[in-house]
């Protein structure tokens, strides 16, 4: 049996930032890669470089990072290409979705402009005929009346409605590959279902590959196929959902399973972490 | 909206009615008697009492002040019989040096005044927003270095050593502009603009430092914004990031400042005339403080009053377009 | 909505509390006013020794309901009686006192820590904001304090930038624990931290309320770690306690609407690979 061609590779990719103290590591030799229609799971705790390596792969890093090995869309490389370039990938190809929905749109234009510039900025043409796209990707997030709704601003929708408006726009020019970075993090609960609920309906219908970056490991057991443990900017294990969440192979794995709180297990495994 | 507007026009003109009410109240009390100043050197206690009648001192503080606005709004008549002199509204009263009505000195001092404003304020515009994009945008750079020096320098030499500094300069040494002295535009559109043109300068170059500071800390702020990370992520040009995304969060609180500043120049820049000696409300006010001219000091305290109220208003409104979050909570 | 009947074995019982936030509009002469009621009859009692949760989303009115019970803010209406005593409107005394009996743990640890501050002179200063003399001395008392909460006693002359997120809680805890108190407040206390951190700072906490007999109010939006600490809980929406109970009623037997669709929105991990691993560890510890 041949596997199909991953869609996103990235192998040995390190990442690193100029410090007055030396050369700081934040990623360290990390090697992933992601088919059609299949979610990668990375978790990590705070630190671990789960977020720099979603930026490193869109040419993202802030000033001064330094991503070396590679990291291939569709069997092209894309480290060290030119800013230009790169600028063309992102969100024709490859789409993203931030933590925070409310400061990652800008106040103060329509939600409809910041949607349309994304499609315009890669397809052109004229306002007009953007417009059309514009509202069909708000009606794909199940945003109700979505041609009276691309006029207002950020501010006049709820946390969880803002988190569609980001993913109808980073999903507009139908990109393959998705990066959504904690996406449900900053959301309440019941609205974290809803979103959850959603970017899976999107993948079944586009078939699209998803990177799937968090730190809460009951959500990712919840949309990943196949799941990536980060710790220190190291991988620490990597393998299917199944196996990672029935059979950790690695201790520190097994020390993040116990110390997640079941809902359904009262002073269940937490009393393991202590000891 | 319209119940916003109306609520804030409202508003602006109660504090004007208060600032009105205080400054008549600080002249009444602090002053020396009005009477004894008019009547100069060759007086006698009949025409004290004359004068007093005539422009009402002697009648109660309440009645005085009420008069005083009557005669802005309705305008009033002095003294009565044949000896009577109208003042018509907005009458502000007549000078106690040179007893011509305060409106009309008003009136022929603001063209100047507002011509010094309008021109510095084009340059300072251009220099300081200019300068604080520039630097920003390429921070760390010679360019931003260069600039800040300049903002430096704006903001630490005081007006009227600039002045000075540019009328020797460019006067006295280089002799490439003649000493300042305005000029109506028809009569000479050349010299007009020479003789405008240093207190331009003078005028913009403070204001211009404070702006490039200003701007180039909103840009660096605003280049840090999650939106903005945003705005890469889809793929945006650096150009149309900059210009949509980065520019208009930043600018949007220098038309606050830049409301205040040019109201506030509308009532008089009373350095930079008195320094150049244009005949503007600013050096109408150093005079008449100089000479005690009390209805004219009142003339000018309320006209600065009026335009930086009136500033406030207009800056609100423009907020109500320029950031849709004021916008639909004004609603 | 039900109270417990054993109202005299409370630490603090609240009563019909509200809050209710005013907006005025712009300019000297007003424009329409806004109501906005934060927190609506809200009743409950925190058991003695025990831990009451008050769980809800966003906007929930849960926060609020945690300042007004450690009189951060005043609310509108209502009474709260704290240890047997009206502390509605208290004199001057009688606040002191109560600042000394309750305690609050913050969410974000370092905004809740004076920068410039050492760790000691953080956690002494609610002693010398209570005038008390700590018999051994402070120096020791922080000492103990902190070896109690897990930190290196020596690093008492470090400043919070020193520390780690879950460090820094400890700290916090720390500094609520120096006064002695019987009631401490934690707002969303473990919310801001990595999940192994929390489940260690979820212990402390537990294993302090045994040594100590503390009583807590422990607020949070996250069912999973409620279900960890509390005794009692309350599930705020709206401004309203919709339903409150035992901890087990509420979670095994939901009786109102929006309590259900709140606990089963709460991602778990597939039951199936959880007991797969349950019975691998099991299998571990009998070979080993």
């Amino acid at each position: 049996m041949t596997a199909p061609a991953p869609l996103l590779e990235v192998k040995n990719l390190t990442i690193t930032f100029p410090t007055p103290g030396g050369t700081v590591t934040v990623v360290d030799d990390l090697s992933f890669a992601i088919r059609d229609n299949a979610t990668l799971g990375v978790v990590g705790e705070s630190g671990s470089g789960k977020s720099m390596t979603s930026l490193a792969v869109m040419g993202l890093l802030p000033p001064g990072g330094r991503a070396t090995g590679s990291v291939l869309l569709d069997g092209e490389e894309l480290l060290g290409r030119s800013e230009r370039e790169l600028r063309r990938i992102r969100g024709e190809r490859v789409g993203m979705v931030f933590q925070d929905p409310l400061s990652s749109l800008n106040p103060y234009y329509t939600v409809g402009l910041q949607i349309e510039e994304a499609y315009r900025a890669h397809r052109g043409g004229s306002r007009r005929a953007a417009r059309a796209v514009v509202v069909e990707a708000l009606e794909r997030v199940r945003i109700t009346d979505p041609a009276r709704r691309a006029d207002h601003y950020p501010h006049q929708f709820s946390g969880g409605m803002r988190q569609r408006i980001m993913i109808a726009m980073a999903l507009c020019l139908e990109p393959r590959v998705l990066i959504a970075d904690e996406p449900t993090t900053a959301l309440d609960v019941t609205v974290q279902a809803q979103i959850l609920d959603l970017l899976r309906d999107l993948q079944a219908q586009t078939g699209m590959a998803m990177l799937f970056i968090t730190h809460d490991l009951a959500v990712v057991s919840q949309v990943a196929q196949e799941v990536l443990v980060m710790r220190n900017g190291s991988m620490v294990e990597h393998g299917s959902a199944e196996q990672i969440f029935s059979r950790p192979r690695e201790a520190y794995t097994r020390v993040l399973l116990d110390a997640v709180p079941r809902i359904d297990d009262p002073f269940g495994d937490l009393r393991r972490v202590s000891a | 909206m319209v119940g916003y507007l109306a609520r804030r026009l409202l508003s602006a003109l109660g504090i004007l009615l208060l600032i009105s009410l205080f400054t008549y109240v600080i002249f009444f009390l602090l002053s020396p008697d009005p009477a004894v100043l008019i009547c100069g050197k060759t007086c006698t206690p009949d025409r004290i009492d004359q004068i007093r009648g005539t422009l009402g001192l002697d009648q109660p503080f309440w009645v005085q002040f009420w008069d005083f606005l009557r005669g802005f709004f309705v305008g009033r008549t002095y003294g009565d019989g044949a000896s009577a002199v109208s003042c018509p509204a907005p009458c502000l009263g007549f000078s106690f040096q040179t007893n011509r009505s305060v409106t009309e000195m008003i009136e022929t001092r603001l063209p100047v005044s507002a011509t010094v404003a309008l021109g510095a304020a084009v340059l300072w515009l251009l220099a300081g927003v200019g300068a604080g994009l520039l630097s920003a945008v390429k921070q760390g750079t010679w360019w931003d270095r260069g600039a800040m020096m300049f903002a430096l320098g704006g903001i630490s030499l005081p007006n009227y050593f600039v002045a000075l500094i540019l009328q020797y300069v460019l006067v006295v040494q280089m002799q490439i502009l003649p000493f300042p002295s305005a000029v109506p535009f028809g009569e000479d559109p050349v010299r007009w603009f020479q003789s405008y043109l240093m207190p331009w300068l003078v005028l913009a170059f403070g204001y211009a430092a404070v702006y490039a500071r200003l701007v180039r800390a909103n840009v660096l702020d605003t280049l840090g914004e999650n939106f903005l990370r945003t705005a890469r992520a889809k793929g945006l040009s650096g150009r149309l990031i900059l210009r949509r995304h980065a520019l208009r969060p930043s600018l949007t609180p220098v038309v606050t400042m830049f409301g205040m500043d040019f109201a506030g120049l509308l009532g008089g820049a009373l350095i930079t005339e008195t320094v150049f000696g244009l005949n503007g409300v600013g050096k109408l006010a150093a005079d008449s403080i100089a000479k005690n001219d009390q209805p004219v000091i009142m003339g000018v305290t309320l006209l600065a009053a009026f335009f930086v109220v009136i500033g406030n208003v207009i800056v609100d409104i423009t907020y109500t377009f320029l950031d849709p979050r004021v916008r639909i909570a004004t609603r | 909505m039900t109270t417990t009947s054993a109202a005299e074995d409370s630490i603090l019982s609240v009563r019909g509390l509200s809050k209710e936030y005013v907006t005025k509009g712009s300019g000297a002469f007003g424009g329409r006013k806004h109501r906005f009621l934060a927190v609506n009859d809200v009743s409950f009692d925190v058991p003695r020794g025990r831990t009451l949760a008050v769980v809800g989303e966003s906007g929930s009115g849960k926060s609020t309901t945690a300042r007004i019970a450690a009189k951060l803010i005043e609310p509108t209406g209502g009474t709260l009686v704290f240890d047997g005593q009206d502390v509605t409107h208290p004199d001057a005394r009688a606040l002191a006192r109560f600042r000394g009996d309750v305690q609050v743990v913050f969410q974000d640890p370092f905004s809740s820590l004076n920068p410039k501050h050492t760790v000691e002179r953080i956690i002494a200063a609610p002693l010398q904001y209570q005038g008390i003399r700590a018999p051994q001395g402070t120096r020791a008392l922080v000492r103990d304090l902190l070896d109690r909460v897990g930190l290196n006693p020596d690093h008492s002359g470090r400043y919070p930038a020193q520390f780690s997120g879950g460090q820094a809680q400890r700290i916090g805890i720390a500094r609520a624990l120096a006064v002695n108190p019987k009631l401490v407040v934690c707002d969303e206390a473990v919310s801001a931290l990595d999940v192994s951190v929390q489940a260690t700072v979820i212990n402390l906490l537990r294993d302090l309320q045994r040594e100590r007999g503390l009583s807590y109010i422990f607020i949070a939006h996250d069912l999973a770690v409620v279900r960890q600490l509390a005794d009692r809980v309350a599930v705020m929406h709206q401004g309203r306690i919709v339903e409150q109970g035992g901890r087990d009623d509420i979670f095994d037997a939901p009786r109102h609407e929006y309590t259900r669709a709140l606990l089963s929105a709460v991602p778990t991990i597939n039951p199936e690979w959880d007991r797969a691993r349950a019975s691998m560890i099991a299998a571990e510890e009998r070979a080993s």
